[in-house]
């Protein structure tokens, strides 16, 4: 076996060897993106309570005020934004259009005058931000993901404290999250949402209202306020993560896809190339035994 | 007589829903009983324990530790960070 042929044979065997781990990852992927929506689902009626139940006692009582419903914040001119990334790798652009987007925040927020604050969910995201020297305000990594909803927990407790603190190196007047969204396991966004200060939804106010009754609160409304408001934005911070886990493992089972079927176009090309070189090698061998015999016959010798 | 539709959720899951007669829930001061018919209420809740009473006497008990309760025309939500079961003694009442 001449040289050529044997190089080709390495690199098929490479590229085989290849597409057996991406193979693998994508079936990993795919079996988790089931499980990580699932657990996005759970968390819905949750939500929904909790929204509905904000959502009437800002409708009923409009002398009740928040320091999250404020619509005029500012105090120290800072606005955190919280970017969710991924540990891994092998992610396809999952991790680097949630930091495109955040980075693309971070410039307006910049633009308006605001300082922007970072804090990092994720290894990917928080080595863009130390690799460019600039280290995020707080970065939690690595994470778990069966421990997703008490990383919300903590990660909310922070953030609630941040944005009700009294000193101004500290305190936020806005939060804003940059995540992925977890349509289908075929579309995803990357979406930037304002969480502080909440605009409630004013959309409704033209046409008939829903007819949310005329609540009786216990202790007080502005006491349930106080105490549904961080649980709300608990409840928004843990299920925009568990999306962004579901997020990341469809962006990872599509990413495996293609460099499954680019392998796979890679040992095509080089099994033809490897042919070739076998077949340019007979050829040869049969052009020089005939030209040998030519030779032969032609010098006249009948004998050998 | 009519019944309660009652929703128990948590954080990440769906614990428990169906029919009641009565649920008690601890609000943060003092225990509170739901019938139907009552007025709607949104409250918030201390630590203790909810009973939700189905039709036939049944007591279903869950341990909370903060959360709210949300009743609007016999429909009750009871939103709570986490909820164990209680083993009691006296299941029915």
């Amino acid at each position: 076996m001449g040289a050529q042929q044997r190089v080709y044979k390495q690199k098929i065997r490479s590229a085989q060897g290849m597409k057996k781990i991406f193979k693998a990852k994508e079936m990993v992927a795919a079996s988790r993106i089931a499980k990580a929506h699932a657990r996005v689902e759970a968390t819905t009626p949750y939500a929904d309570a909790l929204t509905r139940a904000i959502g009437s006692v800002a409708t009923h009582s409009d002398e009740i005020s928040h320091p999250f419903l404020d619509s005029e914040r500012r105090q120290s001119g800072r606005a955190g934004i919280l970017m969710i990334t991924a540990d891994r790798g092998m992610t396809g652009p999952y991790s680097h259009n949630v930091i495109r987007a955040a980075e693309q925040l971070a410039n307006t927020l910049r633009d308006q005058g605001k300082e922007p604050v970072m804090y990092v969910v994720g290894r990917k995201g928080d080595s863009y931000y130390r690799f460019r020297n600039r280290p995020p305000h707080r970065a939690w990594t690595p994470y778990k993901e069966n421990e997703l909803p008490a990383l919300g927990r903590e990660i909310a407790s922070v953030l609630t404290a941040d944005l009700l603190a009294e000193d101004d190196s500290t305190h936020l007047d806005e939060l804003y999250v940059v995540g992925t969204e977890f349509k289908t396991r075929f579309l995803q966004n990357t979406k930037s949402i304002r969480m502080v200060p909440m605009g409630l939804v004013e959309a409704e106010q033209g046409g008939p209202r829903p007819s949310f009754p005329l609540y009786a609160f216990t202790p007080d409304a502005d006491t349930v306020v106080e105490e549904l408001m961080p649980r709300y934005i608990e409840s928004r911070i843990i299920n925009i993560l568990l999306q962004a886990m579901a997020s990341e493992h469809a962006s990872t089972q599509r990413a495996m896809k293609t460099a499954t079927d680019n392998a796979e176009t890679q040992i095509r090309k080089f099994t033809r190339l490897a042919n070739s070189a076998r077949q340019a090698e007979i050829t040869q061998e049969i052009t020089e035994i005939v030209g040998g015999a030519d030779a032969l016959s032609g010098s006249g010798r009948t004998e050998r | 007589m009519s019944a309660l539709d009652v929703t128990f959720v948590t954080a990440d899951r769906t614990v428990w829903t169906g029919e009641a007669a009565q649920v008690v829930v601890p609000a943060v001061d003092g225990s509170m009983g739901i019938l139907p018919q009552m007025q709607p209420t949104l409250a918030i809740l201390g630590t203790g324990t909810v009973r939700i009473i189905d039709q036939s006497g049944h007591v279903e008990q869950l341990a909370v530790e903060g959360g709210f309760v949300s009743v609007d025309s016999d429909v009750v939500t009871i939103g709570v960070d986490d909820a164990r079961p209680v083993e009691s003694a006296d299941s029915r009442i």
